[in-house]
């Protein structure tokens, strides 16, 4: 029998102390690594970087390349690190409820049993993040070198990524507290999983009355912060252009004006139209087809001319000669004389290849303009590259895990109150 | 065909009240012929409650009432909001999370509900095909059960309710200066803003030393009682151990109460020598050295013949091994009330009687051990006393013997403990339903 004898005991009541809250800590951080070894529960690490590898031969090409595959990358990324959280923890406490409840009739500190758990999770998240990271570098991510607060991205990243994890990690601890069985922790997941991609706001845009669901998500933070350190905003969009190029050959008809046509083709600035209009048309008229389109016109002293023409001879009047003038005359000529004005509102039908089109205004400049228009309209300030975007994202995803770990703690207080 | 289909709406609406009101008008019978109020059938919620109370199935009724409760007010502020706010999209998301959240709340309801007609049915004796109707026409079988006098429940809620329970009397025990005293007057619990009584009038006094059995049915209140005398539940109650008032003093006095739950709760992918270790570091005080733990430990390796197998993993240890590392946990701080709940459960005879045999060894060195078995004869030897808790008239646990084996032999007329528990036992479990014949009489011969 241990000698209590010589214990000290609190001096006002006289009682044997007990282990108090902090002490209790290592007694279970200790089984909890235990079970790592011995429960299997190391499994969690290969699975990362399986996931991790999976995710990163998809993202290697896009990721910090252009806009969009940036901000899928950043919520490949963000899902890689919310579903192994999830999955780090969701078992952990419903598996051992009975033990759990066992240790707290013989004096276990609820709060000291989180505490073991937070500090065990905190450790395997952070391995997790390493080999995502490492993962990623192997496959072949190209990281940029610097980050926003440590010289090098790969580390600035790795905290966002430890951080998901670790809230996701503390959210799925609470579900596990919640849940008396595995199987109903494991029913309840997909919902959690579901609920956090979906209300990201990343790729589904949501509407207004979402807003404040979306802000319970750890998912949000996460995503910002990735796409923010990966400089969302700055990244060269390239999805309308590619667009452009999948439909290069397909066929756009519509009517248009006479007076349009003349206006596109009056635009001496687009490359593509001065090239066109100082290309030079020629053509063979006879003298008598002359006199003949003159007296057509109707116009004064036309009589004359023609008859000037049918005095000449036979040979004459027939003999072909060549006219030569610009394209850029002829449409200047055509939008000036008044003989076309009627004709101006007349509609043509057109059918022409949007390669036809986009050469037409110019293929480099097309796109750059493509780009910077995209680049305007997908500008999102929340994905802001700046050091206050990103600590902010960092100190929300702190304060989940925080919010967690209490309720965890709270959940499990009533824990006695199990249906006997 | 918008007038057919207005025309149509109505029609539904109107038949729909009508068959409500003649389905209320049905339950209003129902509930009377189990002895209930009528007027329950008309009030809206509660009915779903007292529904659930007649067919044997009070908590799922409790649910459904519940969660009609909760579905009809959802929905309300669901209609409020769209009425009020026109295309406001924001509400409108509101108002659609709303109207989904009542609906799946009345799905929930719907499902609990065909739980509550199985039980009328049973109540009924009537076979499983009334159910459907019940779910899908349930004017019909109500109407029908609730006017035909051919439809007789077998069961009524007065008769758990009203009948008279065995005499109470208040009595004390006599308190031990080492040894154990408990005055239970009464452990109650709510439930659905009822209070209910789960045991009422539990004196006793047990030396040191001394090895109880704990007796009693299915229900009768034995993990409840054990609850309440650990502390780990309060009751209304005194509960002396060594002197020392164990609800007052809880969280020093937890340490002295052992408790050896039926399932064996440890981890499994732990190995015997470091479960116990942890054991030791939760249970000892916190000034107790390492070496002094790790002497313990191997001590009560050694009680328990838990020695050779040390290193191995508690998931490769027979039912047996097991048992021995679970009590063992709890042996560990050394305390003066060591309670077990089913210790021999899955254990053959052999190994059971083996295990006995070392509590035997514990209750020598001076402790007081507390067992619940449902196989008591084949280590009855090994008991001193005998606890026989029972249910009364009302189904509350209640103390019908506290005393020696022999005196319980006397006290029964039986040579078996088997046959005891089979005495008290209410008739529906294959006993003779004497309980309230032996706690008056207990009480009597007590308190005379």
């Amino acid at each position: 029998m241990p000698d209590t004898t010589g214990v000290r005991t609190d001096k006002k009541t006289m009682r044997i102390r007990h282990r108090g809250r902090e002490s209790q800590v290592p007694i279970y951080l200790g089984k909890l690594f235990r079970m790592f070894v011995y429960q299997n529960d190391w499994k969690v690490l290969p699975m990362a970087a399986v996931i991790a590898g999976l995710v990163a031969m998809v993202i290697r090409n896009i990721f910090f390349r252009t806009m969009e595959g940036t901000l899928m990358s950043a919520f490949a990324l963000t899902c890689v690190a919310v579903w192994n959280g999830c999955f780090n923890s969701i078992q952990v406490i419903c598996r051992e409820r009975d033990v759990v409840k066992r240790d707290h009739r013989s004096g276990m500190h609820i709060s000291s049993y989180v505490a073991a758990h937070l500090i065990y999770q905190a450790v395997l998240c952070l391995l997790q993040t390493a080999i995502t990271v490492y993962v990623c570098l192997l496959v072949g991510v190209q990281f940029p070198e610097n980050g926003l607060f440590t010289p090098w991205m790969t580390v600035d990243m790795g905290i966002t990524l430890f951080l998901i994890t670790f809230a996701s990690d503390a959210l799925a601890l609470w579900v596990s507290s919640l849940a008396h069985t595995t199987t109903a922790a494991m029913t309840i997941m997909p919902f959690v999983l579901i609920f956090q991609l979906v209300f990201s706001g990343g790729m589904l845009t949501l509407p207004e009355w979402c807003g404040p669901l979306s802000d319970l998500t750890i998912s949000k933070y996460g995503l910002t912060a990735v796409a923010a350190q990966a400089d969302y905003n700055n990244r060269p969009p390239v999805i309308a252009w590619n667009s452009v190029v999948r439909m290069w050959n397909t066929k756009v008809g519509g009517t248009v004006t006479v007076d349009q046509i003349l206006d596109f083709l009056s635009k001496d600035e687009i490359p593509a139209v001065h090239n066109l209009r100082e290309e030079t048309l020629r053509k063979s008229f006879t003298p008598r087809q002359i006199a003949g389109m003159i007296r057509e016109s109707g116009e004064e002293g036309a009589q004359a001319f023609a008859m000037l023409m049918d005095a000449l001879p036979e040979e004459a009047a027939d003999k072909p000669f060549d006219l030569s003038f610009t394209v850029g005359d002829t449409v200047d000529y055509m939008a000036k004389e008044p003989v076309f004005q009627s004709e101006r509102e007349k509609e043509v039908n057109m059918s022409m290849t949007v390669g036809e089109i986009v050469d037409a205004l110019g293929r480099d400049k097309t796109r750059e303009q493509i780009r910077q228009k995209t680049m305007e309209a997908s500008y999102n300030a929340v994905y802001e590259y700046s050091r206050v975007n990103v600590a902010g994202c960092w100190a929300s995803l702190v304060l989940i895990t925080l919010v967690n770990a209490a309720l965890t703690t709270i959940t499990l207080e009533f824990i006695d109150r199990d249906k006997r | 065909m918008d007038y057919i289909l207005i025309l149509l709406f109505n029609t539904t609406t109107w038949l729909g009240c009508v068959l409500s009101a003649l389905r209320y008008a049905g339950l209003w019978f129902i509930l009377r012929k189990s002895g209930l109020k009528g007027w329950w059938a008309l009030v809206p919620f509660a009915r779903d409650y007292q529904i659930g109370r007649c067919a044997g199935r009070e908590p799922e009724g409790r649910l459904t009432c519940i969660l009609a409760f909760f579905s009809t007010a959802i929905q309300f502020t669901a209609n409020a909001l769209d009425h009020r706010t026109g295309q406001d999209e924001a509400i409108s998301g509101v108002v659609l999370s709303l109207t989904i959240l009542s609906l799946t709340l009345r799905l929930i309801r719907f499902i609990y509900q065909i739980r509550v007609w199985e039980g009328l049915t049973e109540v009924y004796g009537k076979n499983r095909t009334w159910v459907r109707l019940w779910t899908f026409f349930g004017a019909v079988p109500a109407l029908l059960w609730g006017l035909s006098p051919k439809y007789v429940p077998q069961w009524k809620v007065e008769d758990i309710k009203n009948e008279l329970a065995a005499v109470v009397r208040n009595g004390s025990a006599k308190e031990l200066k080492d040894g154990l005293s408990v005055n239970l007057r009464e452990r109650t619990a709510i439930e659905f803003f009822e209070k209910k009584y789960l045991l009422r009038n539990v004196h006793l006094s047990i030396a040191p030393g001394r090895m109880v059995l704990l007796l009693g049915g299915s229900g009768a209140g034995k993990t409840v009682f054990l609850d309440a005398v650990s502390g780990y539940e309060k009751a209304d109650a005194e509960i002396l151990l060594a002197g020392g008032n164990m609800y007052k003093q809880y969280k020093s006095m937890q340490y002295q109460v052992g408790y050896a739950p039926q399932k064996d709760t440890m981890r499994v992918k732990d190995t015997v020598y470091n479960t116990l270790m942890d054991a030791a570091a939760l249970r000892l005080p916190k000034e107790t050295s390492a070496e002094d733990r790790k002497k313990r430990v191997e001590e009560v390796m050694e009680i328990f013949g838990l020695t050779p197998t040390r290193t191995h993993l508690i998931e490769k240890l027979s039912g047996g091994q097991r048992k021995r590392v679970s009590i063992a946990m709890e042996l560990i701080s050394n305390p003066s009330l060591f309670i077990l709940d089913e210790p021999d459960s899955g254990l053959d005879g052999v190994m059971a009687r083996e295990l006995m045999k070392e509590l035997r060894r514990i209750a020598d060195q001076g402790k007081i051990v507390i067992v619940i078995t449902h196989t008591p004869d084949r280590v009855i030897d090994l008991f001193d006393d005998v606890i026989v808790l029972a249910k009364d008239r009302s189904r509350v646990g209640r103390l019908a013997f506290f005393g020696t084996i022999g005196e319980a032999r006397t006290f029964f007329g039986k040579e078996s403990m088997e046959d005891v528990v089979r005495t008290v036992n209410p008739k529906s479990v294959g006993g003779e339903e004497r309980a309230d014949e032996f706690i008056t009489k207990f009480e009597e011969a007590r308190y005379a």
